[in-house]
């Protein structure tokens, strides 16, 4: 049998464990409950003219400034990747199911990779849902789907990868879990946001960060970001200028890749060195 | 008969200590060897490296000739293991894992559950095939355990402290499961259980500190040291 079939073995179980989780579901509801609120609240409170977006970007890019909203809240699904990814490896080692996994005529990398789609996809799921629920809604109020919502989807994939790639690494380092998904959320949001925030406060575009380049879901929607939103973020030209740094959607997808390809690699070395004591 | 299992100056550090010191063994084809020594004496570390789970300071392991080390794939494709306290996934029930597992190791279709409704039967499980294992006692996994390690009717077993939390009516069934697959089967085991081992296997080999201080069969065993017991006593130093 090729390795291949056991990828497709493997990643097919994964799946299967994905699904038969409680925080598969919990994710998913709060995803969407996330999609369905701002959507909600988008249109009751009328937030793009209180917020002083100009008029005329608003008649202009009425469903853009609508999808820019309603898709970034879909894209929390992503932060649920990091409870899919983060016991992945680790769990083998610190629950001692690795004991019955691993002496099978199997590869670790294949065993990796099979879980690494079975959380890709468990994520990319949830993603679609939110995309579709999004995409409707456009839909229903602007009669039209802006074609950088597939874009958006795309950056948002690619971004799910990355941290599930960053989760896998540290799961196959750390000793539990638990450690992994803390890591991995303290990471991407408060290590990546500082060393992001005082680049840009520093007039550097930090185009090679990650979570900046995550940012760039929101701008494949073709609008100027400057004109949008910079009035309404406080600061001047400083906030102004990171709006403005809403990432190149190309540069960033392919920043996303290489972060997700190098971090899958240190995690397949790892597991791979990594003995059972 | 062939040598199926060959350990050659085996040692394994592990942060500075020493758990195996240039360990060296054959197991020929159908025999049945038990490992006996006290805790900590190296015989889980044995067996995790025969199964590569660990990798080894020196020396070298071959399985029907396979290096372990260098084709761990190839080597272990027809081994069964069990080893420390199984765990599994508790959102599959027996049904699904032996499927997993069985799959894995090309297993397919009505074989495959033919196979599986045998080994379930075989453990005692046929009640709890499609219930999940979050519900299961310790020796429950265990039988399951032994199922995975007999699923793809392999030609060598390696188990660890088989009958650790089997309760009695479990460990003579388990007796007789292994007495059954043994007339085919190589077994290496590892055990604490003197009786246990008396009663299933006619070769010992009796570890302490990571050396091999005994290696032959039961008979002569007896015939050297009148009992298995006050063998092991002798051997291990008096610390059992």
């Amino acid at each position: 049998m090729s390795e291949f079939e056991k990828l497709k073995i493997v990643t097919r179980y994964e799946l299967l464990k994905q699904f038969r989780r409680k925080r598969f579901y919990g994710v998913l509801a709060i995803s969407l409950l996330a999609v369905v609120l701002t959507i909600g609240l988008y249109q009751g409170l009328d937030l793009p003219r209180r917020m002083g977006v100009p008029q005329s970007t608003i008649n202009q890019h009425g469903a853009e400034l609508f999808a820019i909203f309603v898709t970034s809240m879909g894209s929390l699904a992503i932060l649920g990747a990091v409870f899919f990814a983060g016991d992945a490896v680790a769990s083998e080692f610190e629950r001692k199911t690795g004991y019955i996994l691993f002496p099978n005529p199997v590869k670790r990398t294949t065993l990796v990779v099979g879980k690494y789609l079975a959380c890709f996809i468990a994520t990319a799921a949830i993603l679609g849902v939110a995309y579709l629920i999004s995409a409707s809604a456009l839909l229903v109020f602007y009669s039209q789907v802006p074609i950088g919502i597939f874009g958006s989807l795309a950056i948002a994939l690619m971004l799910a990868c990355f941290v599930i790639s960053m989760a896998f690494a540290f799961s196959s380092v750390l000793k539990g879990g638990m450690g992994a998904t803390i890591a991995t959320l303290l990471t991407y949001m408060i290590i990546f946001s500082i060393v992001s925030s005082s680049l840009a406060y520093a007039d550097f575009n930090p185009w090679f960060m990650p979570d900046r380049a995550g940012d760039a879901m929101t701008a494949t929607y073709g609008i100027d970001f400057r004109e949008a939103f910079g009035g309404m973020m406080g600061g001047g030209p400083v906030m102004s200028g990171m709006a403005q740094a809403s990432q190149n959607p190309t540069l960033s997808f392919f920043v996303l890749l290489g972060y997700a390809v190098i971090l899958l690699g240190v995690s397949i070395w790892m597991t791979k060195r990594r003995e059972m004591i | 008969m062939k040598e199926i299992i060959v350990i050659d100056g085996l040692s394994k550090y592990y942060n500075g200590f020493l758990a195996l010191d240039n360990l060296s063994l054959k197991v020929r084809e159908n025999e049945d060897v038990a490992l006996l020594g006290p805790n900590g004496a190296g015989k889980s570390t044995t067996l995790k490296l025969l199964c590569g789970l660990l990798y080894p300071s020196s020396g070298s392991m071959y399985i029907n000739g396979v290096d372990v080390v260098e084709e761990r794939e190839r080597a272990i494709s027809e081994v069964g293991t069990m080893l420390e306290t199984p765990e599994f996934y508790p959102f599959f029930t027996p049904d699904e894992t032996l499927g997993y597992l069985g799959r894995l190791r090309g297993m397919h279709g009505r074989e495959l559950e033919r196979r599986i409704r045998e080994v379930i039967k075989l453990v005692g499980l046929e009640k709890w095939g499609k219930v999940r294992i979050e519900k299961f006692s310790r020796g429950m996994k265990q039988r399951l355990a032994l199922a995975q390690a007999l699923l793809h009717d392999p030609q060598i077993l390696i188990l660890d402290e088989p009958s650790l939390g089997l309760d009695p009516r479990g460990m003579v069934e388990f007796r007789e499961i292994i007495k059954k697959a043994k007339k085919k089967k190589t077994i290496l085991f590892a055990s604490h259980l003197l009786t246990e081992v008396a009663k299933i296997c006619n070769k010992v080999a009796i570890i302490d500190h990571g050396k091999l201080r005994f290696y032959d069969d039961m008979s002569r065993l007896k015939k050297k040291y009148r009992s298995l017991e006050r063998a092991y006593l002798k051997l291990t130093e008096g610390e059992i």
